[in-house]
């Protein structure tokens, strides 16, 4: 079947199976391996993109599902090469261990605070519940959506 | 006298933070080739049996490629490589006819898709003679049980089991009777851990592309890619120049790639057999079925006098090891000593057994043992000195091993001596800052919420060095090449699993020459270009091989020292360098005289022009030692007496890694240490089903609790403070500390929930049921 969507900003066409996910649409076919892989069946929040902004399970999401839609991926996210508040926040905070939740994580974050400019620390964590990440105790990660929450206020 | 540093003790982002955020990090499982092919391995349903029939014409009537047990090299392995022969035992093959848990594999294909992967496993035929499990360790060495392995590998010998024990050490110090005698106090408990899964976030995987010629290039998930390689070899008889294992990022690891990981050999053997390169990669499920971390079961016994000295000790550990060694007899050696290097014992007995069991085989996770047997010492030293009317603080300061003492750290065979301690300062400051005089009186709380006040302390060494050779291979090796632009490559086959390690490297080798950060560049290596590193494991990537780093650098800054003399007319030992950011390297100069200097890349160039040759250094270093790091945990708790549920109120977490290389990175270890040790506290667990033979939660990670943003505590009653040491023997003074982050985080707790309810567990998880049990029943032991 083809399909037809938005993809961090650019249209794209593209062949897919009705069972194809579009993680694996994603990550085999489009190159775009940032959604990882992490449990397959929703539990740990690695592969989470933005459709039409929400985020979104890619490992739960069927490609034919996109069609006409917008997907954000983290490569979408830094812009002519300037990184997104996020991602810097991400950096200068030491949010980011080995980074296997990193692009999830961000691009959740990122959902967040379009939604919520300016969330309280217990908005973050209840908010990033869903993304499991084993190296940081979460607490650079709450610092670094704070700081990039505050950063984008000014 | 305290150094000033341009780096070191500085917060610097991680310098693969960029690829990290952006998406544009490569881990293995990123890994997909031209012409590739998928793989799926064909796993035991039984946790104990005998393949009698395979038939796997069906899968490839498919047109899949298939291996069984019957095609893998007749090769007996081990699939860590850290330790000497004499300290390993050997019972795997790549695939097995004899399945030994559920998950054990017997069979593998590859196929154009993952699906038709799939298809072609469903398609094999096996048919299996059932065997008697045995799920516990003290059943399983019961005379009469069948044998996981009757016969297995030691120094190139077949060894018989006898009674499903795979290994077991004795030790025995001074007079250990005589020792309780003189105890005015006694007491003696069992502890039973939790067997917990590493649920590190990137699944196993591997790829391996056939190369021209014979060899293999190889992309995984592993902690050493040169011991994946030497693996390889041994199991394949690949001429270990051909085989190439490349570094890739890791998503995390906590130990469970230590060993190189089944997923390996099997696509090593399916891609020499399809001549096509072979993903294998594990899902969530596979992956839980594929390592867990060492459940043991201690008979502890600790002595005292009434003025607070420890008199003797005695520690009976089983090991319950699941089906196969991965590391089992040198465990036996570090958990006697993490015993020993806790408190000092005069007169001391050990006795270590590691049992075979049919379910998931068990390896390092964070801390080898450690965090395990600390819980028990950290709560038995708690109840000691209430015994004995003492404050823990007091108790565990008199008793415990510190400066200029005898350290086993990585067990009988690795002995130093302690040059470097903060742990005094560790706990006095702690305990001022949670407010360690105004905790309540144990049990005397009253009403539905109580909270509690614990303390924890313990220690890792830093890395497996030692002033003799030992049992264990550590050393790490590095290159560092100036190039033309006064940029420097550092090449090193060590991994980062998370911690930042190499950017801490390349901190050390700034600060060592005099360059700007960015000028150090982190070569993307793989095993042909590096020299060898044993694995980043043991804590000691920043201080076994920062030690490395350091060396390279200071042979390179000699080397251009002694050039720069020549141009600059002037000594090597006039010389300094400065990193001059606005020309974005190091700048070589006279010290006091104006003008004349040269920079790194000037330099660099000249010597490529008037062929002087490359400005380089490589060096293979091994540190004399593993000395402790440091950490003291204070965890405050709220016990719901209704729910039976604890959550966290305030932590205070003091560190000594001698000197920090990186502030925010090494906060963030034990930030993550201290999530890790609530979980192992009061969440983790991987029970079986004793009728199927699996685990209950099936390899789904919903039904294994890891603590999520949520169930943490807020960023400012999370306390992370540093008493920073010089350790003789680190670069620019560093220890470790990815694993004291988390050994001493399950007694503070474990002690914080007796503080508030007056009760306390011998037994791990600390689940709500459990809590609501013994409140009920009034247990109070």
């Amino acid at each position: 079947m083809k399909i037809r969507f938005k993809l961090n900003g650019r249209e794209i066409e593209a062949e897919v199976e009705p069972n194809t996910l579009l993680l694996n649409l994603l990550r085999e076919h489009l190159h775009l391996t940032g959604a990882k892989y992490g449990c397959g069946i929703g539990e740990c929040g690695a592969c989470t993109v933005l459709l039409d902004g929400e985020p979104i399970l890619s490992c739960l999401t069927l490609a034919v599902e996109v069609d006409g839609r917008e997907i954000t991926t983290i490569e979408g996210l830094a812009r002519d090469g300037e990184l997104h508040p996020l991602q810097r926040a991400f950096l200068e905070e030491g949010a980011v261990q080995c980074g296997f939740c990193t692009p999830g994580m961000i691009l959740t974050a990122k959902a967040l605070l379009d939604e919520n400019p300016n969330p309280s620390e217990e908005e973050i964590r209840e908010y990033l519940k869903g993304n499991l990440c084993r190296c940081t105790g979460y607490v650079n990660i709450v610092k670094a959506v704070k700081r990039a929450a505050e950063e984008m206020a000014r | 006298m305290r150094q000033s540093f341009r780096f070191i003790g500085r917060s610097t982002p991680r310098m693969d933070g960029v690829a990290k955020v952006t998406g544009r990090e490569i881990y293995a499982s990123d890994i997909y080739l031209p012409d590739m092919l998928y793989a799926r391995v064909l796993k035991s349903p039984y946790p104990h049996a005998r393949v009698k029939h395979i038939d796997v014409s069906g899968a490839e009537r498919l047109g899949a490629v298939v291996v069984t047990y019957r095609d893998v090299p007749d090769v007996v392995y081990c699939p860590r490589l850290v330790s000497t022969p004499e300290a390993t035992y050997k019972d795997w093959r790549v695939l097995t006819g004899k399945p030994l848990y559920v998950g054990d594999p017997i069979a593998a294909v590859a196929a154009e898709s993952e699906e038709l992967a799939q298809r072609a496993l469903e398609a094999i035929e096996v048919e299996f003679e059932v065997l008697e499990p045995s799920f516990d360790p003290l059943e399983s060495m019961r005379p009469g049980k069948p044998l996981l392995h009757e016969r297995i590998r030691y120094m190139g010998e077949e060894v018989e089991v006898e009674n499903n024990i795979a290994c077991t050490m004795e030790i025995e110090q001074g007079d250990v009777e005589r020792g309780f005698e003189e105890a005015d106090v006694v007491l003696e408990r069992e502890y039973r851990t939790n067997r917990r899964y590493h649920c590190q976030l990137e699944p196993k995987t591997a790829v391996v592309r056939p190369e021209p010629g014979g060899g293999v290039t190889i992309w995984t998930t592993t902690q050493s890619i040169h011991n994946t390689r030497l693996l390889i070899h041994e199991i394949f008889g690949i001429p270990v120049g051909k085989i190439n294992v490349v570094k890739t990022a890791l998503g995390g690891a906590f130990g469970s790639s230590i060993q190189t990981n089944i997923v390996v050999p099997i696509a090593v053997a399916l891609a020499l057999k399809a001549r096509k390169p072979v993903r294998l990669a594990y899902t969530r499920e596979e992956d839980l079925h594929e390592h867990c971390a060492y459940q043991m079961i201690f008979r502890l016994k600790l002595g005292a006098r009434r003025d607070g000295r420890l008199t003797a000790g005695s520690l009976e550990a089983i090991l319950d090891i699941g089906a196969h060694q991965i590391q089992a007899y040198p465990l036996l050696g570090c958990l006697v000593g993490w015993w020993v290097s806790l408190y000092k014992l005069p007169n001391l007995r050990y006795v270590g057994k590691a049992v075979y069991t049919n379910k998931v085989p068990s390896c390092a996770m964070r801390g080898y043992g450690n965090p395990q047997i600390t819980w028990a010492v950290e709560s038995l030293m708690d109840e000691l000195a209430e015994e004995l009317g003492l404050d823990p603080l007091e108790f565990k300061l008199l008793n415990h091993v510190g400066l200029g003492d005898l350290f086993w750290g990585q067990g009988p065979t690795v002995k130093s001596i302690i040059k470097s301690s903060g742990v005094e300062e560790l706990v006095r400051r702690g305990a001022r800052l949670i407010g360690w005089d105004k905790r309540p009186k144990p049990g005397a709380q009253r009403g539905r919420y109580r909270r509690g006040i614990g303390f924890g302390r313990g220690f890792h060494t830093s890395s497996a060095g030692a002033p003799v050779p030992g049992t264990v291979v550590d050393y790490t090796g590095a290159m560092l090449k100036v190039n033309e632009d006064g940029t420097l490559d550092y090449v090193t086959a060590m991994m980062d699993c998370g911690g930042g390690t190499l950017t801490a490297h390349a901190k050390i080798i700034a600060e060592e020459i005099g360059v700007p950060l960015e000028c150090v560049n982190i070569v993307r290596a793989d095993t042909q270009t590096t020299l060898y590193d044993v694995c980043t494991h043991a804590s000691r990537g920043v201080y076994a091989g920062g030690a490395a780093a350091l060396q390279v650098a200071r042979e390179v800054k000699r080397k251009l020292l002694e050039l720069a003399a020549r141009v600059l007319d002037a000594y090597p030992h006039a010389l300094k360098i400065r990193p001059d950011e606005e020309r974005g390297q190091g700048v070589i100069y006279v010290e006091g005289v104006e003008g004349r200097e040269i920079t790194i890349g000037e330099l660099a160039s000249m010597a490529r022009h008037k062929n002087w040759g490359t400005i380089a250094a490589v060096a293979s270093v091994r540190q004399g030692s593993c000395p402790p790091h440091f950490t003291a945990y204070f965890v405050e708790v709220e016990v719901d007496t209704e729910t039976g549920k604890v959550r966290p109120i305030r932590v205070v977490a003091g560190a000594d890694v001698g000197r920090v290389i990186n502030p925010k990175l090494a906060e963030g270890q034990i930030h993550g240490g201290f999530a890790m040790g609530w979980s192992m506290a009061l969440l983790e667990d991987t029970p079986y089903d004793p009728r199927s033979g699996d685990l209950l939660n099936k390899g789904f990670i919903t039904d294994y609790k890891l603590p999520t943003a949520r169930d943490l505590p807020p960023l400012e009653d999370f306390q992370v403070f540093f008493v920073e040491t010089e350790e003789p023997t680190g670069p620019f003074g560093a220890k470790g500390l990815g694993e004291g982050a988390l050994n001493p985080v399950a007694g503070a707790i474990a002690n914080a929930i007796y503080n508030a309810i007056g009760v306390r567990f011998y037994e791990l998880p600390i689940t709500p049921d459990k809590i609501l049990k013994a409140l009920k029943g009034g247990e109070r032991r």
